[in-house]
């Protein structure tokens, strides 16, 4: 074999092989998952010069046109308080107290990050909506639910993003693990 | 096995290099799609108010059901682009402006404008904009302009839509 075609082969399968682990890693990333907060993930940098290209990159592909943290922060949710895949099959109970920011929504999406067909029209869950802001439950369930329900539409796998707009620190800091909703799953 | 040697190391330094560009250019492709996708609603330099999102919704991922959105995909060719957003009854709204490379250039809300009007002039550097207009300054030539109303309950967005298309946005010449 010429000496060339050795560098040919080597240099088109690197190339190739380090664009794929690029495009790969940025489709298996979660939407803010530059820190996990029990089963929330969220970042502070989005839409900032300050962000790194992996995190610029999952946000342009997963929350495109996110806005900066002093305007609003953004938690998501895959899994649910115990680890365990987010299951459009199965009933959840998620659980908050008092969230310090202006105002607040929780929205279920599939994975690719669109909002999940259901006879009742229901995407998310706004704080206007909620009766006692210091301490709610959302029920999270294929089939309707007397209170606040979020349907799944029966999808395998979905994901819960909360938004806190205008939040009371400025978006400086994370809300706690107490300060989150829980998510428990209650059956299937 | 070594005349491989080299080859291999060039293939590790060109892996390497594939890795890093594909990753930053990685927001601009997907800037760039959506900026398309957009502007087929209305086209470029102008202001399209949506619809509530709903399942159907695909221009843009993670919309929020919760927002009215009014987007203006902007091009810079042939010089700035004028955003004038009229106040709306809402408890929240804001304009953002996002560039090509998803970074956030501008972003203003209610509460900081005392529900007053909000002009700005998107330009690149170099190009002149209007006295008394705020300037806002972007890297590359295309990006999105976005309006988000909080609509808090379904029945008022007759009234919010009616509104928000006060607003516009266009070119300067």
């Amino acid at each position: 074999m010429q000496p060339w075609i050795r560098y040919v082969i080597c240099g088109v399968a690197g190339l190739a092989l380090g664009a794929g682990a690029a495009v790969q890693r940025v489709r298996t990333g979660a939407f803010g998952a530059s820190t996990a907060i029990g089963p929330w993930t969220t970042g502070k940098d989005f839409g900032t010069a300050g962000a790194s290209a992996y995190t610029r990159a999952v946000v342009s592909l997963r929350g495109i046109l996110a806005l900066p943290a002093h305007e609003a922060r953004y938690y998501n949710a895959a899994v649910d308080s115990a680890g365990q895949p987010l299951d459009g099959k199965c009933r959840y109970r998620v659980t908050g107290k008092a969230i310090p920011a202006k105002w607040w929504s929780l929205t279920l999406y599939d994975h690719p990050g669109y909002l999940v067909a259901n006879q009742a029209n229901i995407f998310s869950v706004a704080s206007a909506h909620v009766p006692n802001p210091a301490s709610w439950t959302v029920l999270v369930a294929p089939a309707e639910q007397a209170g606040l329900w979020l349907p799944t539409g029966r999808i395998d796998r979905f994901e819960l993003t909360l938004r806190t707009y205008l939040p009371d620190d400025g978006g400086a800091g994370n809300l706690t693990r107490d300060q989150l909703p829980s998510i428990v799953k209650e059956g299937c | 096995m070594r005349a491989w040697l080299m080859p291999l190391v060039l293939g590790f330094l060109l892996a390497v290099a594939g890795y890093v560009t594909a990753m930053m250019q990685f927001p601009q492709v997907l800037m760039g799609f959506a900026t398309s996708r957009i502007s087929k609603a209305a086209g470029y330099n102008t202001l399209f108010a949506s619809p509530m999102a709903t399942d159907k919704a695909r221009a843009i991922v993670r919309p929020s059901p919760d927002l009215a959105y009014s987007s203006c995909p902007f091009d810079l060719v042939n010089g700035p682009v004028l955003v004038d957003v009229e106040p709306v009854p809402a408890p929240y709204w804001s304009l953002s402006v996002f560039d090509a490379r998803t970074d956030v250039a501008f972003v203003r809300n209610n509460l900081d404008a005392n529900n007053q009007p909000i002009r700005i002039a998107i330009a690149q550097d170099g190009q002149p904009v209007p006295d008394g207009m705020q300037a806002v300054r972007v890297s590359g030539k295309t990006g999105i302009a976005l309006l988000r109303i909080l609509v808090q309950d379904r029945a008022q967005f007759a009234a919010i839509d009616a509104a928000r298309k006060k607003s516009n946005c266009k070119p300067l010449s």
